[in-house]
């Protein structure tokens, strides 16, 4: 089943997004919306730009021209801290674990405002700390044990395998209970049981009311999970969709057999 | 025991504190917070050269008998000069860090402080009226020593010494351990392992390694004026830029981000290897040849640890997270 559209604005809009490296238009002029309670899907050849236009949005690159508004603010040029703590989170295309940390410390690092983290707050030592510690210590053991990954709580990020360090970075960016989630092809280079599982995280997630836009070369993940599904080509915005109306379309067709 | 060897000991012991409080510092840099700086004996100059023209009173001119000139001359008293000290090593990382950390990858800020270092060391050789140029500062008062009624340069005034030492090292392991067991220091090593993620975090990079920079800057300066009080003299070749690599390589042989670790890396590189080749025979016919074997071997080890075990002799500590008692969670009866 998927969920159709909400009501309601958009918790994304982004209008008119360029990008360019050097003469390269990665980005192009590109505008579409996220619908709150939806995992909207963003596909498209290689190079389309979709990367680079999840990258504009968290805040980690800078556009040359465009608008982002997240939960109806301006957000353009805004540093990716500042979007993760307006509760934008994402994950990334590469695996981007922690590797020295244990697994259960990688969630810890997800969740924002730390009272520790501060170098006062740090200097006042653990009491001033401990409970707002412990508090999230359990909320990142709640996520270990949906997630299937309590075994792994002290292992280094390091030592996993692709499949659950990708697992870490979704619990990891859902520790700062996050409005948006963004996902740079989640179940890239994931065995297909584990990415099983991860497309069912998903759609618990959505049906939790967590609104995703997700990258995804693998049209079948996006069959299953993503309504609406936008498609990127050449850093422009081509369609916009269900895929079963995607697929009708000879454009979208063509971009994807021709590139 | 004689008291010749006494006051080998007790020398040795401070020079192991100095050490000791400077691998703190350039472990929260390096191995905590993975700023690679190679400019870190700058900051235990900037220490030692402000403890010593603050010790030392307004300079005296040639006219009148003075023999080196410095500006800042001043008589304060010894926790005010240390602290002084700390805070100039503060604000140098401060407007270095500035500079540097804001755009710079790891890979180029490693050259650029490599840079910044040699540069500061031409500075000061060549404005003599800084800090006395190539000749440097020499006769720092010991400090305390009316305070303690010894004199200076007796073997319980040495004793002393070591004793405030290790004193210091303590108050600056309370601020380091402090930072390093915290969600601090936690956030810090996420940056080390990966700044993006980190930031996609929530973590402001620019502003949590500015911290460790800074705060490792202070140490720095710390350690640097622990050492100019003792020996009382102090030049630029007393802080040319490989003083950093022996430091870097107590660091990595001791164990990067391990606090203990690292104690013990700054009795094996600096103390122990600096020290040992004095016990070996000496070369026949090439005397000078004991100083560029601690070079080597002090390298060559780096080396291979850095090959065979990165993560140094004592690894950065697991964290582990205790479970509260499962009786207490399930709300049973005891």
């Amino acid at each position: 089943m998927t969920a159709g559209p909400s009501p309601g604005a958009p918790l994304l809009r982004v209008s008119n997004l360029r990008r360019s490296y050097g003469g390269v238009h990665a980005v192009d002029g590109a505008s579409f919306e996220v619908r709150p309670g939806t995992i909207t899907g963003l596909i498209g050849p290689n190079g389309a730009g979709k990367s680079t236009a999840i990258g504009m949005i968290a805040g980690a690159i800078v556009p040359s021209d465009g608008i982002i508004e997240f939960a109806e603010r301006q957000v353009t040029r805004d540093p990716a801290y500042q979007m993760a703590r307006r509760g934008l989170t994402r994950t990334f295309q590469l695996s981007s674990e922690f590797a020295k940390l244990t697994v259960l410390e990688n969630l810890l690092i997800g969740a924002p405002g730390q009272r520790g983290e501060s170098l006062w707050g740090a200097l006042l030592g653990k009491r001033y700390w401990r409970r707002q510690e412990r508090a999230l210590v359990e909320q990142a053991r709640d996520l270990l044990g949906r997630f299937a990954m309590t075994e792994k709580e002290e292992e280094y990020a390091g030592n996993l395998s692709g499949g659950q360090k990708r697992l870490v970075e979704i619990m990891r960016a859902l520790m700062a209970r996050p409005r948006l989630l963004l996902l740079d092809e989640p179940m890239a280079g994931v065995n297909p049981t584990l990415a099983g599982r991860i497309a069912g995280y998903l759609e618990e997630l959505r049906d939790g009311g967590l609104t995703m836009l997700m990258v995804e070369h693998e049209l079948a993940h996006v069959d299953r999970l993503c309504n609406p599904v936008i498609v990127m080509a050449q850093g422009k915005v081509l369609a916009e969709g269900t895929m079963a109306e995607l697929r009708a379309r000879r454009d979208v067709v063509d971009a994807y057999l021709v590139g | 025991m004689s008291t010749a060897y006494q006051f080998y000991i007790s020398s040795l012991l401070i020079y192991f504190g100095v050490d000791i409080l400077a691998c703190w510092g350039l472990n929260l840099q390096i191995g905590v917070a993975g700023i690679i700086n190679f400019a870190f004996v700058l900051f235990q100059a900037a220490g030692a050269y402000t403890a010593a023209v603050l010790t030392l009173g307004p300079a005296v001119s040639p006219a009148n008998g003075g023999f080196q000139s410095y500006i800042g001359g001043a008589n304060l008293p010894f926790p005010l000069s240390l602290l002084a000290a700390a805070l100039v090593g503060a604000l140098l990382s401060l407007v270095v860090g500035v500079i540097a950390l804001r755009r710079l990858r790891a890979d180029y800020l490693a050259l650029v402080m490599l840079v910044v270092s040699q540069i500061a060391v031409n500075v000061v050789q060549n404005q003599n009226n800084l800090f006395n140029g190539s000749a440097g500062l020499s006769l720092v008062p010991e400090p305390l020593t009316d305070v303690v009624h010894l004199a200076p340069l007796s073997l319980a005034y040495q004793w002393f010494y070591a004793g405030l030492t290790a004193v210091i090292c303590l108050i600056v392991y309370f601020f380091v351990h402090q930072i390093t067991g915290s969600p601090l220091g936690r956030a810090l090593r996420a940056i080390r392992d990966n700044e993006q993620a980190a930031a996609a975090c929530g973590k402001n990079v620019f502003l949590l390694r500015m911290i460790a920079f800074v705060v490792g800057g202070a140490i720095a300066a710390i350690s640097g004026a622990m050492l100019v009080l003792f020996i009382g003299t102090w030049a630029p070749s007393a802080w040319l830029y490989p003083e950093t690599f022996v430091l870097l390589g107590a660091v990595v042989i001791g164990g990067g981000g391990n606090n203990f670790g690292v104690m013990v890396g700054a009795l094996l590189v600096p103390v122990a290897f600096l020290e040992a080749p004095r016990y070996l025979p000496a070369i026949p016919g090439h005397p000078e040849l004991i100083e560029p074997l601690e070079w080597i071997i002090t390298a060559l080890l780096m080396l291979l640890f850095l090959w065979f075990r990165p993560e140094g002799i004592f690894p950065e500590r697991r964290r582990r997270f205790p479970r509260s008692a499962p009786a207490r969670d399930l709300g049973g009866p005891v």
